[in-house]
């Protein structure tokens, strides 16, 4: 390998990305994308907007809303008297996500130590949203019940609950450290593939073809400026998790960094295949974002965790190299294990193994000639 | 042994033979051209020879030999290959400077002070020497090509391979490019290869290779070629026979005809090649107009036309009239604002200064040309058809655009396809269609309206002999039965000869606007229109 050849093109290519603009997109990209999907995704359900229709207006109903109203779960109306047609309607026009309807006489009944029910509507269009808040609605109901009867043995006995890693159980920590695994996988592949399809396109990909340029030479020439250029992008994800979504950071920075290092040089693989295949930038920029963007946030564990998969799911999860860093991510920003862990040690080597395949195999692929 | 030998080479792409059983060779500093058709097999051969495709057979190069890409990497230090298309090699937002350091980079090339005055030379013979910081793709096509032509030269390649570089180029870049061609090949000894369309050019090479559908069917030098032909070249006189065909300014016939010989053109291969081999070669016909619509006497008044880029005045005040019934072409250089004005009169750039009457109606505003769109058709430089979708689906498509009903389309559209010689091509995509054949059809598009006028940007460039004979049949056809006006910007000197009045731009600038017999009046030394174009060019430089 000539490394004046190598530098000439690696200069080239520089000067284009400027000067089309295209490195605007090398950084404005991943930072929509943590962007978007940081603030995006929300799991938690918090101002669940609620009317209770409290028709008994006593002691003890009262002391149920307020445990409503007091709550940040809940974002309440307390009402009197409204029908229940008419509250059910405000469901459907969706301006109440949850109706709750306590009877007249409710507090005589309690009283006299008789049985009485609670009516409780929920929007159940999207079933997680709606589980989520029924169990809110229920541990607020509960709640209210036992310090009505304070002094029964059966409350004797509470749970001390603590979640770990995730202690505030905050979305953000649970999906940020995910999200710089998708961008990582999703832009460095975009970029090199569009580098190498964009003369293929032009044509001028006979200046590579009809000249003495190594295969080699020119490969390194055109992974190295988005390896680079994406480099920096994982410092500016870190500060974008750590400081504008306050994601806490337990582990080894080092190791932060070389996972990611490496994981840029997989997608580059992944766009360099993707390059022997397309002739055209469009299809090339659409296949790349079929082909990682799906894996990236399938298996990435944002939206369920992998150890909670079986069969065919779990043998593809296993086949994208999506969960190994992901596995590794997680463990340096919410648990600190580092590679300490046998663990994280495994998946760094596989993810190594996987960045040298790739790569070989592209080069394997490429032909220097036309079709 | 020659320089470089071609033996029994076959090119594959996919299924399909590009070339079959090619053999040719060249001496130290011979210039050989490749004349065919397009898709007659030219590029593949020249792919093959420079060592990017694969193929079968040997080609010999200097005493190495080789059958594959992979073993032509040894010669690749000794190889320039130029491909087709304007500007394909370039990078469009590199200067031009900052190409000849990226092309002596990625050759290796020492840096040392011969290299830098290698640089100038090549800058200067190509007129880039002022240019050194102007992007590619700010360039004309003309320029462009020169740049190229440096940059392949770069490494002093001793067998160099050029395909089609003057396709699209004016006559002045042309010739420009040429000196240096030929200049290089004296003074380096370089072998080329270069295939064109234009046969003023074909007849200055040292060996013609002629190529029919992959195969090479003649060979020789253009006085060679031309003797084989000789006997079936005639004045024009009307044909009677399908072994017979009346072309321009010829007539060719395998049949003895009662008309004096003409001397021919390399051109004449084409249509005696076509003629012996029983091709058949549609006769293009042209009915009277469904519509009646009244023509205009004067379809298009331009007076102090302008458009300016910035600093850069496109179109500097042009005079210019457009009657019915009348060819006018338009000529000039590559970047002399041909393509800017029919831009201007379509309304698809604003006009910055001047008036413009079309169809007697005053253009002030784009509502002005309200209306009038119904009544103009247009061919772009790219033929704007939709490459997904089958000719006849392309032509509905123009057709429903245009508000014609169905049915009335739907013949409309048989009619053209049988006239123009397209009907067998109907339900093929227009990628796989002959250049020739996709030429025809655009216009059909632009015709489906029956317009009073029509606007033809560079519909010729690198479309073979026969077919664009045959446009111009069209062409003077649809001015006698339609009575429409045509206005045409073409870089095929010959074909301006058939055009009843050209107008010459140089530099945004009107250099010329006479007839053609007018002009070769005043310039009575000049032997061809392509002399002419040129004495304009050349005057004041």
């Amino acid at each position: 390998m000539s490394p004046g050849v190598i530098r000439a093109y690696i200069l080239k290519e520089f000067r284009e990305l400027l000067r089309s603009r295209l490195i605007l997109i090398v950084y404005i990209l991943p930072t929509m994308i943590i962007i978007l999907f940081g603030y995006g995704i929300r799991m938690e359900v918090t101002d669940a907007r609620t009317l209770i229709i409290d028709n008994d207006n006593s002691t003890i109903s009262r002391d149920l809303s307020a445990r409503f109203e007091h709550s940040r779960y809940f974002d309440t109306r307390v009402t009197s008297g409204m029908g229940e047609q008419e509250a059910l309607k405000r469901i459907k026009q969706a301006k109440v996500d949850i109706l709750v309807i306590i009877p007249d006489s409710f507090e005589k009944r309690l009283l006299h130590g008789e049985k009485t029910e609670i009516g409780v509507f929920i929007d159940g269009a999207f079933p997680v949203r709606a589980a989520t808040m029924q169990n809110y609605v229920k541990g607020v109901v509960y709640d209210a019940a036992r310090s009505l009867t304070d002094k029964k043995p059966t409350n004797l006995i509470t749970v001390n609950n603590r979640n770990l890693f995730n202690q505030a159980m905050r979305d953000e920590d649970a999906i940020v450290p995910g999200l710089i695994g998708l961008i990582l996988l999703v832009a460095p592949a975009i970029l090199s593939a569009l580098l190498i399809v964009k003369e293929k396109e032009e044509g001028t990909i006979f200046n590579f073809y009809s000249s003495p340029i190594k295969k080699s030479e020119f490969i390194v020439a055109k992974l190295v400026p988005p390896l680079i250029l994406h480099t920096v992008n994982i410092f500016i994800l870190f500060l974008w998790a750590t400081w504008l979504f306050e994601v806490p950071f337990r582990g080894s920075f080092l190791l932060y960094w070389a996972a990611s290092q490496i994981y840029i040089v997989i997608s580059l693989g992944v766009g360099l295949l993707v390059s022997i295949i397309t002739r055209t930038q469009i299809v090339a920029i659409v296949l790349t974002i079929i082909i990682t963007i799906i894996p990236g946030f399938l298996y990435s564990g944002m939206l369920m965790p992998i150890s909670s998969m079986s069969g065919e799911s779990k043998i593809e999860a296993h086949i994208y190299p999506v969960m190994y860093f992901n596995h590794i991510i997680y463990d340096t920003f919410l648990i600190g294990q580092g590679l300490d862990s046998p663990k994280n040690r495994l998946y760094l080597a596989i993810l190594f193994f996987y960045a040298v395949f790739l790569i070989l195999l592209g080069s394997r692929l490429m032909k220097k000639e036309t079709a | 042994m020659a320089e470089l030998e071609i033996r029994g080479v076959t090119v594959k792409h996919g299924g399909i033979t590009a070339v079959k059983d090619a053999s040719i060779y060249a001496e130290r500093g011979e210039i050989i051209g490749l004349i065919g058709a397009d898709g007659a097999g030219k590029s593949s051969l020249m792919h093959a020879a420079a060592g990017v495709i694969r193929f079968e057979g040997e080609i010999v190069f200097g005493g190495t030999s080789f059958d594959s890409p992979r073993e032509a990497e040894r010669l690749k230090p000794k190889i320039g290959l130029m491909p087709q298309g304007i500007g394909l090699v370039l990078y469009k937002n590199l200067t031009v400077s900052e190409h000849l350091s990226f092309f002596s980079k990625i050759r290796s090339l020492k840096e040392d002070a011969a290299l830098n005055d290698y640089k100038q030379r090549l800058l200067k013979m190509a007129g880039l020497e002022r240019f050194t910081e102007r992007p590619a793709g700010k360039l004309s096509g003309g320029m462009m090509q020169k740049l190229s032509l440096i940059c392949t030269l770069i490494h002093r390649p001793s067998l160099l391979i050029l395909d089609e570089p003057t396709t699209g180029v004016d006559p002045l870049s042309r010739l420009e490019l040429w000196k240096i061609l030929e200049e290089i090949s004296e003074s380096e000894g370089t072998v080329t290869l270069m295939s064109t369309a234009y046969m003023q050019e074909a007849e200055k090479m040292d060996r013609v290779y002629l190529f029919d559908s992959g195969t090479i069917i003649a060979s020789g030098t253009a006085e060679e070629l031309n003797e084989t032909v000789k006997e079936y070249v005639y004045e024009p006189v009307a044909c009677r026979s399908d072994r017979c065909i009346a072309a321009g300014h010829y007539t060719y016939s395998l049949d003895p005809l009662e008309a004096p010989h003409k001397e021919p053109t390399l051109e004449a291969l084409f249509f005696i090649n076509a003629l012996k081999r029983g091709v058949e070669i549609p006769e293009i016909e042209v009915s009277e107009r469904e519509s009646e619509e009244p023509i205009p006497q004067v379809v298009m008044e331009a007076k102090g036309l302008t458009k300016r880029f910035g600093d850069f005045v496109a179109d500097d005040h042009i005079d210019m009239e457009l009657k019915s019934g009348e060819i006018l072409g338009l000529l000039g250089a590559n970047g002399a604002g041909k393509t800017t004005f029919i831009k201007m009169l379509l309304g698809l750039y604003p006009i910055d200064d001047g008036e413009l009457v079309l169809l007697g109606r005053p253009i002030r505003s784009a509502k002005d040309r309200q209306g009038l769109k119904a009544r103009i058709g247009y061919v772009s430089q790219h033929f704007s058809l939709y490459k997904d979708m089958t000719v006849r689906e392309n032509l509905l498509y123009f057709a429903s655009m245009h508000g014609i009903d169905a049915k009335k389309a739907s013949s409309r559209i048989d009619r053209y396809a049988k006239e123009l010689g397209f009907a067998s091509y109907m339900d093929s995509l227009p990628t796989e269609l002959p250049l020739g054949i996709n030429q025809r059809f655009s216009v059909a598009a632009a015709l489906l309206h029956e317009p009073v006028v029509l606007f033809l940007d560079e519909p010729t460039s690198g479309v073979d002999a026969i077919a664009r004979s045959q446009f111009w049949q069209m062409l003077k056809l649809l001015k006698r039965k339609w009575g429409i006006a045509i206005l045409i910007t073409t870089h095929y000197m010959s074909e301006a000869e058939y055009c009843d009045r050209v107008v010459l731009l140089k530099e945004g600038r009107k250099v010329a606007d006479d007839s053609v017999e007018n002009l070769y009046k005043k310039h009575p030394a000049a032997k061809s229109f392509e002399e002419i174009f040129l004495h304009y060019y050349e005057d004041g430089r």
